[in-house]
């Protein structure tokens, strides 16, 4: 259950932005979860709304996009989708380390982090005080 | 890092962030990494499920080793200090990292039990994270390899089970191959299945009971 730690992560850094903004209300906190994450979306949504109660950010939607994975050759120099194992008796296709090209193993070069994309939200009325970069 | 700003007509703002949210971790991990290298000592991170023999390999490793060089333990474990008592008894330094509710030894757990022992006369770490088999797989700790111990008592698909717990691996322990005939459970197709996810992954088959393979677990560690 490391959803909750990851919502627990999410929870902090989006209230940590609330309170230096002028924000009136969070409407949507946007994730990008790497398909070779272990992070499980429905879980990690439970976990969100279950932790953002009573919060400043109560209500606020978590909208999670996935990020396809990427892998690289060292062998080839292919790079790109991985070659999937279609016949593991598994419920979806798991990706593998196998080059779909030479068979060589292969290094992931994205989808296996998990970050903040963005905040989407209204600012208090009187305030227009959003820093620049 | 705040990136850009885009203002809708209605005041609602959008904005990028790109926070990683195990960037923290992976930035601890390093750190552990690069105090273990300071003193030459190597951590070797071993997962695997409850009961696939994770203390019991240690221990014999420890046994084999600790006349040659310094050897310390961590044992990750959620309750008991059971495993940890088990190395105590090698007179070897050991430190107990209960996660309580944590299903997972994170880089900030094992940062503090690196500074509760001394580095200095220390070779070799083995750190027994919990018998969790998909959180562990998140978080780095600082190790130079990551080991999985498999049992042939965890059945015939236990690798295809959960595939992510081999993709960032080192090295697999297939454990308990003594008992893998009265298991029904085939050795070879177990190697097969990690060599499905991970072609150039290292399996050594052991019986940690009657010391099979043990020699050439011993070497791949001493490799790393």
């Amino acid at each position: 259950m490391h959803e909750l730690s990851v919502a627990s992560a999410v929870v902090e850094k989006v209230l940590e932005f609330v309170s230096a903004h002028s924000v009136k209300k969070v409407l949507a906190v946007r994730l990008a979860v790497g398909e070779l994450s272990h992070i499980e979306a429905d879980q990690l949504r439970f976990c969100y709304v279950a932790i953002t109660e009573q919060t400043p950010i109560q209500g606020s939607a978590l909208e999670i996009e996935t990020v396809e994975a990427v892998v690289q050759c060292e062998r080839c120099r292919y790079r790109g989708r991985p070659k999937y194992w279609d016949d593991a008796l598994a419920v979806g296709p798991i990706p593998t380390m196998q080059c779909p090209n030479c068979g060589a193993a292969v290094e992931i070069a994205e989808g296996n982090d998990c970050a903040i994309k963005s905040i989407r939200f209204s600012v208090a009325d009187d305030g227009l005080a959003i820093p620049a970069a | 890092m705040i990136q850009t700003i885009e203002a809708s007509p209605d005041e609602i703002y959008d904005i990028e962030l790109e926070h990683s949210l195990l960037e923290a971790n992976a930035q601890l991990a390093k750190e552990n990494r690069a105090l273990l290298d300071r003193h030459g000592v190597t951590a070797i991170d071993v997962m695997g499920a409850i009961g696939s023999g994770k203390t019991t390999l240690i221990s014999r490793l420890v046994e084999r080793l600790k006349d040659r060089f310094g050897v310390a333990v961590f044992n990750g474990d959620a309750t008991t200090s059971t495993d940890a008592d088990l190395i105590a008894n090698q007179s070897v330094p050991v430190v107990q990292i209960a996660t309580v509710n944590g299903c997972h030894l994170d880089a900030n757990l094992v940062g503090k039990a690196l500074r509760k022992i001394s580095l200095e006369q220390l070779r070799l770490v083995f750190i027994e994270n919990i018998g969790n088999l998909i959180c562990p797989a998140e978080f780095p700790l600082g190790s130079k390899a990551r080991v999985v111990v498999v049992s042939v008592t965890e059945g015939p698909y236990m690798v295809r089970k959960h595939p992510h717990m081999f993709l960032g691996a080192q090295l697999v322990v297939i454990n308990k191959i003594d008992l893998a005939e009265a298991m029904g459970v085939s050795v070879a197709e177990l190697t097969k299945d990690v060599h499905k996810l991970k072609p150039d992954l290292r399996v050594i088959p052991t019986s940690c009971k009657a010391g099979d393979g043990l020699d050439e677990v011993t070497a791949a560690l001493l490799a790393v």
